[in-house]
């Protein structure tokens, strides 16, 4: 594998571009076995991450199994039309959106609280017991925890229904009810997410300097004083950050739950953009139109975490990126 | 003394708000084993809260004797052991290369790399590409098109970042290659770190309910999720919502299922409390 060192004398006294290329093939190859270890990641990521954005231009076609992606015809815009003048359209936005923003401002501030209120906890293993019990349903898969949510509202020996009928009230229907839809799905999503979301704000707050809270101390100041004006606001830049970062993401719903909780009877308050892909495409295989509304969802997911970026660096932070 | 008052009461507040939390946690997961154990009857009655009542292993023996669910969990074990070795051995082999600071083209895969958490085809394309491959009913198609999560391999590259460079250097002089110094020093010592997106991995394997729904179709091949799935949740799409679904299937027999289905997990749990703790802190601050 050695080459001479004469030849690469010579290539060195030519041209520029000529020794950059030189220069580019010695560097390959010193980093050849590297590049070997390299290649089941650059196969992966073409494969399973820019085939499928190469295979969205049959968003633009009518696509049939037999003529595949290549040989499908060209119907530009055709499905996005069809999906923006269906009333459908607008019902998945108003939905998508609204599961997205109750989840971010009703969901937002309890992992917050949870982790100020540990943090004043003086009892160590009472503290960790709690941390630890808290992000337990961060284990559990989503069908258990659509399980239990609808084992807990069943109408003949559920939990909640039995102690509403021992209250002397009718037993209710929840997950029939559109009414109870967005409530079950953000309430269930709080308790999932609260306790692993608060280990970050525990570890900001580990992170504030000692020295204050032992001046404060000096200075006559309880820890209600101390939670209020020191904990609070030095948490107050990982809250935005966490905040900018949600709301990019508010569109990324967890729509494999609302495929376990929903029915013909809530779709018109449960569906998603995505459980609307998932239907039309797999379930009634019309792959086209399905990829045209993915690609619509997709798109404004992005121009929402682009613009909460933009947001975050105008009103004088640093950006996420 | 007014301060020290309120102070108390507080403390108190506290306590009480942070029992409420851990309860609020616990009891679901909590009620679902001891109805596992109690007999149909006292379920059906609602008579069950606490603790079981006519403790039985009932549920339990019906669904070992079931034909479907002993294959499920194998099936889900077999999932998780290849699916989880599978990422861990890709990612790790992706990111040494990717943490040696003068690798060739080392901007371009990183650009490239970072891009695809912006850039989401969705669901439908990347199911194309499964099918033209031909993994539609095979473990591959569970296991390859999420092989690496590139969160999780950001994680692993600045962990290689971090580690003293001098070992490589070292064994480089000593005359050992690059797979050598990866599969015999680099690994064995990113072993905590490997444990931390391990786990993030397995648990990935273990609950993954939407790749098997959508790329199996043979119902030998079904993991547990899929089985829980349809004990609980069975004719979603016809005119059965407006019956109670919960009372369809036997309770107990169902609880039994989702115990089972969570040993594993319980069992890492309190042992993967600092990896995950890590894993939720990387990742925060790579977000």
């Amino acid at each position: 594998m050695q080459q001479p060192s004469v030849e690469t004398g010579k290539l060195r006294t030519k041209k520029p571009l000529d020794s950059r290329f030189a220069a580019t093939l010695k560097h390959i190859r010193r980093d050849r076995q590297l590049l070997l270890l390299f290649i089941p990641c650059v196969l992966f990521y073409v494969i399973f991450r820019y085939g499928p954005l190469y295979g969205l231009v049959i968003a633009f076609k009518d696509y049939s199994v037999f003529q595949g992606v290549m040989g499908s015809e060209w119907v530009g815009l055709e499905h996005f039309q069809k999906f923006f003048s269906n009333q459908d359209f607008w019902m998945l936005f108003r939905n998508t959106f609204l599961l997205g923003f109750f989840t971010l401002i009703f969901g937002f501030p309890f992992p917050i609280i949870l982790a100020v209120l540990l943090n004043e906890v003086r009892v160590k293993w009472f503290k960790k017991s709690i941390q630890t019990f808290s992000y337990l349903p961060a284990f559990l898969s989503v069908v258990i925890i659509s399980s239990m949510i609808i084992d807990f509202l069943s109408p003949t020996n559920g939990l909640i229904n039995q102690f509403i009928s021992f209250l002397g009230f009718e037993k209710k229907y929840f997950l029939v009810d559109p009414n109870w839809f967005r409530p079950i799905y953000v309430i269930s999503e709080i308790w999932a997410t609260m306790g692993y979301q608060a280990i970050i704000y525990l570890a900001a707050i580990a992170g504030i300097n000692p020295t204050l809270y032992e001046a404060a101390k000096v200075d006559g100041a309880n820890r209600w004083h101390m939670m209020r004006n020191i904990t609070v606001p030095g948490l107050m830049p990982t809250v935005i950050v966490m905040f900018i970062l949600n709301t990019g993401n508010m569109f990324r719903i967890g729509y494999e739950k609302v495929l376990l909780l929903y029915n013909p009877l809530t779709y018109d308050v449960a569906d998603v953009f995505s459980t609307y892909v998932y239907r039309k495409g797999l379930l009634e295989s019309s792959y086209s139109y399905a990829a045209a509304v993915g690609m619509f969802e997709s798109v404004v997911a992005l121009v929402m975490l682009l613009g909460a970026n933009q947001l975050s660096k105008r009103m004088g932070g640093s950006g996420l990126w | 003394m007014v301060g020290q008052r309120k102070l108390s009461i507080f403390s108190i507040l506290n306590t009480i708000i942070l029992i409420g939390v851990a309860i609020a946690t616990l009891y679901p997961v909590w009620y679902i084993t001891v109805i596992s154990f109690s007999d149909t009857v006292s379920v059906l009655q609602g008579k069950v809260f606490l603790w079981p009542k006519g403790f039985n292993f009932d549920a339990y023996v019906q669904v070992l004797k079931d034909s479907k669910i002993p294959r499920a969990y194998l099936n889900t074990i077999y999932y998780t052991a290849l699916g989880t070795f599978i990422n861990l051995l890709f990612t790790a082999v992706a990111a040494y290369p990717l943490a040696q600071r003068d690798f060739f083209g080392r901007k371009f895969w990183m650009l490239g790399i970072i891009l695809t958490m912006f850039l989401n085809a969705g669901i439908i394309p990347t199911y194309m590409i499964v099918q033209k491959l031909g993994l539609i009913d095979t473990v591959w198609a569970l296991v390859l098109p999420n092989a690496i999560w590139t969160f999780e391999l950001i994680i692993l590259k600045s962990f290689y970042e971090n580690m003293s460079s001098q070992i490589r250097e070292a064994a480089k002089i000593d005359g050992a290659s690059e797979y050598r110094i990866l599969f015999s020093i680099v690994i064995p010592l990113s072993k905590p770190a490997l444990a931390s997106i391990g786990l993030f991995y397995f648990m990935g394997h273990w609950n993954s309910f939407f790749l098997p729904l959508i790329y199996l179709n043979d119902k030998d091949m079904f993991p547990l999720q899929i089985i829980l799935r349809d004990m609980l949740i069975f004719n979603s799409e016809s005119d059965s919502a407006l019956v109670d679904r919960a009372a369809l299937a036997p309770q107990a027999m169902k609880n039994a299922t989702i115990v089972l289905s969570m040993i594993p997990v319980l069992l890492i749990y309190p042992f993967a409390q600092k990896y995950f703790a890590q894993g939720v802190m990387l990742g925060s601050e790579k977000g």
